[in-house]
């Protein structure tokens, strides 16, 4: 398999620059020297909580933000010297799933001129008739009935709007699509829908995928390989089975035992852990995870653990990297 | 057999004109025993938040019309004026609402907020209110509480916010508690802390707990009993290993099919097609029916009443009646 | 009943459902608008005197008794009468048949003005906003620095230096309201740029231009509507002023404004010019304003139920 995205030493820091009186604001370190690769047609998902920077590394590999440091590549070719212009070309390649099927559509356009709207831009539409049959195409691929493209987005639930956005990001056929948590504002019922397109598509268009989500159990279904980000740092990487069967990072670990599960005749230990995340303005020295760490020791803090290689294609970044079942943990008192 | 501390009987609520009125919670009817943890699970519009906003009288009529029996130690509360309401409303019945951002007041410091909860049904004095306060603190597990009690709430994230919004609702020792949500907007790692902390308090208090959401696993882990919603319908009512075993509604068993965990992999997910009807748009018979994989013509003409399944297990479906599979 | 017949395989049930969930159209802005204006007693009657003086400015040749224009000796200062309703000025002029005329003046500069400075004023206010950063601080300055000048101050300054032609008094008004268009502009187009769907097209490749033109202005054009509507009846008083004070219309061309003025000099001959052109102005601009209130109404989501 080749190498198609490639993200090497990326960084962002949001600098407040409004003038204001008073302190100068706190500069927010949202993505923090991040590299990794995403084969072609693969899936690579993104988890971590609120404010770990996931988003935000998923905007900075289309360049919808700009990064402050680091490069992104596609197919070999940096993306971050490119001029506005040819970026915009660039996007045919590279498409986007939001996570809000709501707000992004734009309420006052039809489902056809929403959906035709990237093949308008890379002059892909010969003329009318050839757009209502591109439409229709790509309406009945999603699984939506082609007779409603003249329909508003308001018209039509969560579900369905998200498969709208699906078939504006495969109009234009690309090799990469940025999947933004596309299915935690749907109903349970319904992300299972949208999960399996998602994966149909996949199979049959062959783009790859960066999914991003702060659900395991999404992930677990969708991705080839799995990034546990905490603090706008990749805490651990690598192929997912070894990742949910071995988490070597004591977040991974604790993240995986904290989510719900669905079944009341299994008792599991769970890892609770303390505090709440730091803020991104705050970072903790060291590992920025050795505040709510059960296994934190004094060299945590003096020194930001690097990535290791543990396994081929796993890495892991912790200076006690095992896969440790962590079952002293304190609870909150 | 013991009396039941909350008695829901055809509890009807509805929007709309009269003549075409959009029924969003239709004939729902059960019970919480004293102590008992219930979930009440279900999609977006499945009418759960409405039934629990009900009960205390929390829906505006008009424009929502509310017709049914709520009996809550023996009294209808939907009988009561509003002021009789005030001293069950926190006081008999605490709510906990899914928005830790928004249902404190910014410029209340969090101690003043509980203290106000406790002032207005106990006699208990100044001093006395503060030692309280502080052990509700404790109680929901707030670092440091003495300094905390003087701080105002956007100081707190999110987590730290909903432990606030429980300690008050669990200032006066509630028989119920109604939690809307309560751990959804959390972070994972902090909505297990949280459950957490929630199970130690119904240990301690052992109140009631009816837990509204839509997440099966946190309904697992936290409640003894079930009750399925669907645009405004129960569907399905049991205890919580004989609903996970052997689930009898279709919707159910599709919910419980589709959902995603993190051991089992499925190569293809279940899926139930379609997705949930607007309020209104479903006015007879089983409102799952075109979604349905066993649906049969009496589900389009009447709804299935309910049917019992052992001891703890009930069903509204005709199909699993007849005993298609 | 809208229930379908129960269909026999996958792909017509999603058909089904889908119809079932096909909600039927929210009410579209002109609903919104026709709602709140047959809903109030004071905007029916507003609404009902607005379209009178468009009426009676598109049609006064054909409603004007008289050419507004022609003098007569021997009709000087008459009260009304059958022949003269609001009766003549002191050059024997038909003080009726101008204010019929005088309400084109007033009609052209208060859908000129506004229409012009809002042109203006969006594309000022949307590049600020959508672009940001030294772009946004320039304009930002100029619009404030204009803003800093009461209109009217404004309107008297331009025209007194440039001199009252039609065109100089439409350039002043514009220029006196193309800051508050400006400013709405660029607010509005800095909550749309938050939107998703403005990110989602960026993300899909549409060029910067065709973002601002199919998702950027569409957007934020309800606000600019309502502010318009409030500048018509702002307009029609600033041009009425700026003649009274000799600097607008230019006699003997008729415009509320000089028909006050000229009445002025003559108020103890006959004092219904005066009154005629005071009260139509008070009652146009208090109708238009009124309009342009219920239209706000209608298009806030926040009011609007």
């Amino acid at each position: 398999m080749s190498v198609l995205i490639e993200a090497k030493n990326l960084g962002k820091t949001f600098v407040d620059n409004s003038i204001r009186l008073g302190p100068k604001r706190a500069e927010v370190r949202a993505v923090d020297n991040v590299s990794f690769q995403i084969m072609k047609g693969e899936t690579l998902a993104v988890v971590g909580e609120s404010g770990c920077g996931k988003s935000t590394l998923g905007r900075l590999l289309l360049r919808l933000i700009e990064a402050t440091e680091g490069h992104v590549s596609m197919d070999g070719k940096d993306l971050t010297n490119l001029s506005r212009q040819e970026m915009r070309q660039m996007r045919k390649n590279m498409q986007m799933v939001f996570q809000d099927p709501f707000g992004s559509l734009s309420p006052r356009r039809t489902v056809a001129q929403i959906i035709s709207e990237p093949m308008d831009s890379f002059g892909m539409i010969r003329d009318k008739s050839h757009r209502r049959e591109r439409v229709a195409e790509l309406l009945e691929l999603v699984g939506l009935p082609a007779i409603y493209m003249d329909r508003k987005p308001r018209q039509f639930s969560g579900g369905q709007r998200q498969r709208i956005g699906i078939a504006r990001a495969i109009s234009v056929h690309p090799s990469f699509i940025v999947a933004d948590e596309p299915v935690s504002a749907l109903d349970v019922s319904i992300q299972a829908q949208i999960i399996n397109l998602m994966q149909d598509l996949q199979e049959s268009e062959g783009f790859s995928i960066l999914f991003i989500s702060h659900d395991l159990a999404v992930v677990r279904h969708v991705a080839d390989r799995v990034a546990v980000m905490y603090l706008g740092r990749i805490v651990e990487i690598g192929p997912k089975d070894q990742i949910y069967a071995a988490p070597h990072h004591p977040y991974t670990e604790a993240l995986l035992s904290a989510a719900p599960h669905p079944d009341p005749t299994k008792e599991i230990e769970r890892i609770v852990l303390q505090g709440d995340v730091p803020s991104p303005t705050d970072i903790p020295s060291g590992c920025a995870f050795r505040m709510r760490c059960p296994i934190a020791k004094d060299i945590c803090s003096s020194d930001n653990p690097k990535s290791v290689e543990i396994m081929p294609g796993h890495q892991v970044a912790c200076h006690f990297a095992a896969p440790h079942p962590i079952t002293n943990a304190q609870r909150p008192t | 057999m013991s009396k039941p501390l909350l008695e829901i009987r055809d509890l009807n609520v509805s929007f709309g004109t009269k003549d075409k009125p959009l029924c969003v919670v239709n004939d729902v009817s059960f019970s919480i025993n004293p102590g008992e943890a219930i979930g009440v699970v279900g999609e977006s519009g499945s009418g759960k938040s409405m039934t629990a906003l009900s009960i205390l009288q929390l829906v505006p009529t008009p424009p929502a019309r509310v017709t049914g029996q709520v009996y809550f130690d023996g009294k209808d509360l939907l009988q009561l004026s509003n002021s009789e309401l005030t001293s069950i409303r926190g006081k008999e019945i605490g709510f906990i609402f899914q928005e830790p951002m928004s249902s404190l007041n910014p410029v209340m410091t969090i101690g003043d907020q509980i203290d106000e909860a406790i002032m207005l049904h106990t006699d208990l004095s100044a001093d006395a209110r503060r030692v309280k306060v502080l052990e509700l603190l404790r109680l929901v597990g707030m670092p440091d509480p003495e300094t905390r009690i003087d701080v105002y709430p956007d100081q707190f994230s999110g987590g730290m916010r909903q432990r606030v919004v429980i300690a008050i609702a669990m200032a006066c020792n509630p028989k119920l508690l109604i939690a809307d949500e309560p751990t959804t907007a959390l972070d994972v790692t902090i909505q297990a802390q949280v459950l957490d902390m929630m199970l130690d308090i119904r240990k301690q208090y052992n109140s009631a707990i009816m837990l509204i959401t839509h997440d099966l696993g946190v309904v697992a882990e936290f409640c003894e009993r079930v009750i399925v919603m669907y645009a405004g319908h129960i569907l399905e009512d049991a205890d919580i290993n004989s609903l996970f075993a052997s689930p009898k509604h279709p919707y159910t068993q599709g919910l419980l099919k589709s959902v995603l965990t993190l051991t089992e992999k499925q190569h293809r997910l279940y899926q139930i097609q379609g997705s949930v009807p607007p309020p209104g748009t479903i006015k007879e018979g089983c409102p799952f029916r075109p979604r349905c994989p066993v649906r049969m013509d009496r589900c389009a003409v009447e709804m299935p009443p309910m049917k019992s399944y052992g001891p703890t297990h009930v069903a509204a479906c005709w199909a699993t009646a007849e005993g298609v599979e | 009943m809208n229930e379908v017949a129960e269909p026999g395989n996958a792909g017509s049930q999603t058909d089904n459902i889908f119809e079932r969930e096909a909600l039927a159209d929210e009410p579209t802005i002109a609903d919104a608008i026709r709602a709140v204006i047959f809903d109030r007693l004071s905007t029916k009657i507003a609404a009902v005197l607005v379209v009178v003086f468009i009426i009676t400015a598109v049609f006064a040749p054909t409603l004007a008794p008289y050419d507004p224009l022609s003098q007569s000796i021997l009709n000087i200062n008459k009260h009304p009468s059958w022949e003269h309703w609001l009766g003549t000025d002191q050059f024997g002029r038909d003080v009726m048949s101008r204010m019929i005329y005088g309400s084109r003046n007033s009609l052209i500069f208060g859908l000129l003005s506004p229409i012009f400075a809002a042109i203006l004023g969006v594309t000022l206010g949307v590049t600020a906003g959508y672009f940001g950063g030294i772009v946004d601080r320039l304009i930002s300055r100029v619009v404030d620095m204009l803003m800093a000048f009461p209109e009217l101050l404004l309107a008297i300054l331009i025209a007194a230096a440039l001199g009252g032609s039609f065109w100089n008094i439409v350039v002043v008004l514009t220029i006196a309201f193309t800051p508050g268009f400006a400013r709405v502009a660029r607010a509005s187009t800095l909550a749309v740029k938050q939107e998703p769907y403005v990110e989602a097209a960026i993300a899909a490749g549409v060029s910067t231009p065709v973002i601002i033109i199919r998702h950027i202005i569409p957007n934020i054009l309800a606000p600019i509507v309502v502010l318009m509507t409030l500048w018509a009846a702002s307009s029609i008083r600033v041009e009425a002023t700026l003649s009274f004070l000799g600097i607008g219309t230019q006699p003997p061309n008729p415009s509320w404004g000089n028909i006050i003025r000229d009445g002025l000099a003559n108020m103890f001959a006959t004092q219904w010019p005066i009154l005629a052109g005071g009260l139509t102005i008070t009652v146009v601009v208090l109708a238009i304003s009124i309009l342009g209130d219920s239209v706000r109404d209608a298009l806030d989501p926040e009011t609007n139920q």
